[in-house]
């Protein structure tokens, strides 16, 4: 069973608790900030006077315990089904991980069990040798916060070498591929994984470490009309976004966006696809954008 | 009753928690499903969780409360709290901790009167010591057994209880990663809650993360798929005002990477047909019996999937509407002609000539390709469906659009 006190936040902050009983040197504070980085927000609350008055007999009023060991649980069968489930996934190859331990365990899920069926049909190959060659040296890079060089094919497939500090490395299931989101590169801050021929560990200096450039957040409005099921279509298809929704009259409602203007083409693309359902208000860059489609799409002799 | 932050039932707080977050414009007197007294708990409990994420805003209808997340900054699903607040009684987290303590190794074996003697020992120095008889404990080592914790075994006529072997855990990279890509990632959030803290690697680009409460529901599909069982499916539909039950086979998962929905497409067999029930409408799932022909529904699956754009189903397999049409693109906009590639699932795609390429498909439903389609707006030159009806709408739908940004002269406010 999923939901169970097992995987709970007060079990976790209870056996936190305990270890540093155990150790010999649990105090208030000390329960208080445990609680606080383990539980939720009201939880040294409940947590810590069910503690010290005896509700849960597991430490005494001078926050000793009779637990004598260190409190640990093994995996349960569910999240050993779980991990099995992982081992089976095409993107493991990504990883050092040695899954043996699960042997003769059944998986919660096999790959034929699940079908993105809009996912893009192009995404990284994750069975070439270089790609995971070159993954794990940039997972590595970025861990240990050193800079590589690499040589990527740019979009017109031609090959350029880049010095840059790795940041992080974002995934879109939707076009299942991996991204590095870095700094230091005059190319700009992200390279599709997919691209990249070859990287090694750069020992130089010629590298700018700065950290990876803030995003620049653009706030779209939108007008959502409720028919065809509209609103309910576009608030999920937006879900991901930080967003803000307010009702304008019946059947009309306000939407506000806050999209990252790197991504603006694609912004363009997903609101023309609800049609007449949505309108674009501001800002009036974007609002152009969407004009200049259909103006275009006018010329096209469509009607 | 004290206001408590942990939950018995996950149900209700699911269905707060996806208004507060996929939609969050409803103000207190609009959830009137529940009361209010009902509504401020739920409220609190979720402010309790996620009050990072948590936003108020005053509208002449009263507050209205909403979860604005953006997923590609955080680095988990916030969302996964909410499975982290089962309640549970004073004497099962005292009972838990103390057992693991005396089975403290899987080289410890006892018999369950020697663990309910020792329990009492733990307890002897509080006052008013708690007290655990001999079927509270078997009864908790039987559920620990059965989640996969404790081993049972019985050496004559006596039963020896001793914990599970520790297993080691991948690395916290595998945990950051799949915890977030793949399904029932909450389970890896729970592994994850083991580890150290650590240095978090990856970030996530339209990523859906309300499937996070639909979890149970699949991880029990899931487990019925494995035993090629059925399942008996309460579902409440969008437009239902009681809910409904459904025997079917679950034979597979479709997921959605462009709107998060997720799909328990399944055989029903008290209508024999094939139908795609929503996860988020499915308000509970119970596992029967094995289904002898599971195997074969899947392959009959395999086939249909072919004429699949989305969800839709029919009843007669050949039953499949036509659509084509055409887009014409640039000298230098050769990824307009990739995109079709890459985006046409069950469609074909055809090379016309150095600027112009045609798609067709043949799919069960046509009106579930009108949102792709409108994405290429601007560059579609033709376009038919076999369904008449549909191409009326999907002509008008765009000569709409004109009006509603003012290209046909006249009102630019119009739907």
């Amino acid at each position: 069973m999923l939901f169970s006190e097992l995987y709970s936040a007060y079990y976790n902050a209870v056996a936190k608790i305990l270890a540093c009983a155990v150790r010999g040197d649990l105090n208030e504070s000390e329960m208080q900030k445990i609680v606080s980085e383990n539980a939720f927000s009201e939880s040294v609350l409940t947590v810590i006077p069910a503690l010290k008055n005896g509700e849960w007999q597991l430490v005494t009023g001078d926050l000793r315990t009779p637990i004598e060991h260190m409190p640990t649980m093994p995996l349960t069968l569910l999240q050993k089904r779980w991990l099995k489930a992982v081992s089976l996934d095409k993107r493991i190859k990504l990883f050092d991980a040695d899954f043996g331990f699960l042997e003769g365990v059944e998986p919660l899920f096999k790959p034929d069990d699940i079908y993105a069926f809009d996912a893009y049909s192009d995404g990284d190959d994750y069975e070439s040798e270089t790609y995971i060659q070159n993954f794990k040296l940039i997972l590595d890079a970025v861990k240990n916060r050193y800079p590589i060089k690499m040589e990527v094919k740019n979009r017109h497939g031609t090959a350029v070498q880049m010095n840059v500090v790795p940041e992080y490395i974002e995934y879109s299931e939707k076009d299942d591929k991996f991204r590095l989101i870095t700094s230091g590169c005059s190319y700009g801050g992200t390279v599709n994984i997919g691209r990249v021929v070859s990287a090694k560990r750069y020992y130089g200096s010629s590298v700018n470490i700065r950290g990876s450039e803030p995003r620049k957040p653009r706030r779209l409005v939108l007008e959502v009309y409720n028919k065809r099921n509209a609103l309910e279509r576009v608030m999920l298809h937006f879900a991901h976004f930080e967003k803000k929704a307010e009702k304008v009259d019946d059947g009309k409602y306000r939407v506000e966006i806050f999209y990252d203007v790197s991504d603006e083409t694609e912004m363009v693309i997903r609101v023309l696809s609800f049609g007449p359902m949505i309108k674009a208000l501001a800002p009036m860059g974007f609002v152009k954008l969407i004009r200049e489609r259909l103006e275009k799409q006018k010329m096209c002799g469509l009607w | 009753m004290a206001f408590n932050e942990l939950i018995k039932n996950f149900s209700r707080i699911r269905d707060y928690m996806r208004e507060f977050y996929v939609y969050g414009f409803k103000s207190r007197d609009e959830y009137d499903k529940k009361s209010a007294r009902s509504y401020d708990d739920e409220r609190r409990r979720i402010e309790s969780w996620l009050g990072d994420y948590m936003s108020f805003r005053t509208t002449p209808d009263g507050k209205n409360v909403f979860l604005s997340i953006d997923s590609r900054l955080t680095r988990h699903d916030p969302l996964y709290a909410a499975w982290k607040a089962c309640s549970f009684t004073d004497g099962d987290i005292t009972l838990h901790f103390i057992l693991f303590d005396i089975l403290h190794s899987s080289d410890v074996s006892l018999t369950l009167k020697e663990i309910t003697e020792k329990i009492d020992g733990y307890l002897s120095g509080f006052n008013e010591p708690k007290t655990f008889d001999e079927s509270t404990v078997r009864k908790k080592l039987k559920e620990y057994a059965n989640d996969g914790l404790i081993v049972a075994a019985k050496h004559g006529k006596t039963v020896f209880y001793r914990r599970e072997s520790d297993t080691p855990l991948p690395s916290s990279d595998v945990l950051d990663f799949f915890s977030e890509a793949a399904p029932c990632g909450v389970i890896g959030s729970f592994l994850l809650d083991k580890v150290k803290p650590h240095k978090e690697c990856f970030a996530f680009k339209h990523h859906y993360i309300t499937n996070a409460l639909d979890s149970d529901i699949l991880c029990t599909a899931f487990c019925a798929m494995q035993e090629k069982r059925t399942v008996v499916i309460k579902n409440l539909g969008k437009r239902d005002s009681e809910p409904a039950f459904f025997k079917a086979v679950p034979l597979r998962i479709f997921i959605s990477t462009q709107n998060g929905r997720q799909y328990l497409v399944g055989y029903r067999t008290d209508q024999s047909k094939f139908s795609a029930f929503r996860l988020d409408y499915i308000l509970d799932i119970e596992i029967g019996e094995v289904y002898k022909n599971f195997d074969a529904l899947r392959e009959k699956l395999e086939r249909i999937q072919k004429h699949m754009w989305g969800v839709t189903l029919r009843r007669n397999e050949n039953d499949t509407e036509h659509v084509e049409f055409t887009v014409t693109f640039g000298d230098n906009e050769e990824y307009i002609y990739r995109r079709l590639l890459r985006e046409k699932r069950c469609g074909t795609v055809e090379r016309i000539d150095k600027n112009t390429a045609k798609f067709s498909a043949d799919v069960y439903d046509c009106a579930e390709m009108k949102p792709w389609i409108r994405t290429f707006i601007c560059r579609i030159t033709d376009i038919k469906f076999s369904n008449k009806d549909l191409e009326r709408e999907f002509l008008s739908d765009i000569h709409s659009m004109y009006e509603m940004y003012g290209l046909e002269g006249g009102d630019d406010d119009a739907v």
